[in-house]
């Protein structure tokens, strides 16, 4: 069986066996399913078993943390195969093998089938999307008075956190995503942030957009400052939280352009602040403006 | 000395910045803010040897400023590049 799915206006399909329990796991995916399969980005396949991949040759090894996934790149046979584990010392639990322009993926599950699909389907998003002024965040979004509003920062710093505090004060807030948004830079140059079949621990996959309001990025500290950050800066604190193999130069060409646009385009802010709710106000008459 | 291979410099509105992106360096998430000077001068020698006086005399060229002037200002951004471990001997 074919399903086909739209996310951040980008289509792509999965293919599985028709019975597959992988099926079952897809819940997420069910608000983004589209019934017209044509312009699809990729195709990503379930193998049910894995071609011999022996003399595959290693090109790095990514994790940004000891409770965050590990991705070992090799190239095998002139393409890209990668062995993933959700954590850094953790056995590794799914592979994906891809052709260089990242349009044709098959993808093996060991594990759990939840980390196995996500996570494949997310690095083959970022792939392919890369040039096409999108961007696959790490970030918490809330949305109030129909803008969006990004939260980034370093995992475990409270990006959840912070927007729950938003949606627990803050009258007619919501939250968009908690782990995974998508922003792309619209044709007349907005930048939109999307919900997507990926939201991390909490269930929210909202097949919708809004502009951007603002993006802030959180750094704990002991009391609340809020300033608006200089472009060099909003572009680093963007850089670290979204996805892509920058030696691959067209993807970090393509990672820069929409990086450039989004930062010369949407206020950003470095939010200083204690988990509490002066700290959401502070961010929120700040950022509202 | 030379450029560390790895960095790339890329233009961000009127500013410039070396960026850590090849498989080289990858994992430093490294990012140096540069001038338009500094980043002509990367530029003109990125991948290449040279010493302090190729520079200085691009800089004299470029800016018309006098050779003294200019061997002041490049070794003063070479001890940041240094520092910044982009260059090497």
């Amino acid at each position: 069986m074919k399903k086909t799915y739209r996310v951040a206006g980008h289509k792509f399909a999965v293919v599985m066996p028709d019975n597959d329990a992988a099926w079952n796991e897809m819940g997420p995916y069910e608000p983004f399913v589209c019934v017209d399969a044509s312009d699809c980005l990729f195709t990503a396949e379930l193998l049910e078993a894995m071609p011999d991949t022996s003399d595959k040759q290693k090109v790095t090894v990514s994790c940004e943390g000891s409770d965050m996934p590990r991705i070992e790149l090799y190239e095998w046979r002139g393409q890209w195969l990668m062995e993933m584990a959700p954590l850094l010392e953790a056995p590794v639990r799914a592979y994906l093998l891809t052709d260089k322009t990242f349009q044709e993926a098959k993808f093996r599950i060991l594990g759990s089938i939840r980390f196995s699909l996500g996570t494949s389907l997310m690095l083959m998003f970022a792939f392919a999307t890369a040039r096409k002024n999108t961007l696959l965040m790490h970030s918490s979004v809330t949305v109030k008075d129909g803008k969006g509003y990004l939260f980034l920062g370093k995992s475990g710093t409270g990006k959840s956190t912070h927007s729950q505090l938003w949606i627990n004060n803050i009258e007619g807030c919501s939250l968009l995503n908690d782990d995974n948004p998508v922003l792309r830079v619209m044709e007349d140059g907005e930048v939109h942030v999307f919900g997507s079949p990926w939201s991390g621990k909490t269930p929210c996959y909202q097949n919708i957009d809004v502009p951007v309001g603002a993006i802030v990025n959180l750094r704990q500290a002991k009391k609340n400052t809020i300033r608006r950050m200089s472009l060099v800066e909003a572009y680093a604190a963007m850089y670290v939280s979204f996805s892509g193999y920058r030696f691959i130069k067209e993807m970090a060409d393509g990672l820069h352009a929409t990086n450039e646009k989004v930062v010369g385009t949407v206020p950003c802010y470095a939010l200083d602040c204690l988990p509490d709710a002066e700290a959401a106000w502070l961010c929120y008459k700040t950022v509202s403006q | 000395m030379k450029t560390k291979k790895g960095y790339r410099l890329r233009q961000l509105g009127k500013e410039y910045i070396l960026v850590a992106e090849g498989l080289e360096v990858m994992g430093a998430n490294q990012m140096i803010s540069m001038n338009e000077t500094a980043a002509f001068l990367w530029e003109a020698v990125e991948g290449k040897t040279f010493d302090t006086e190729a520079l200085a005399k691009l800089l004299v060229d470029e800016y018309g400023i006098s050779m003294e002037v200019a061997e002041k200002d490049v070794t003063a951004l070479l001890q940041t590049w240094n520092k910044a471990g982009v260059i090497e001997d």
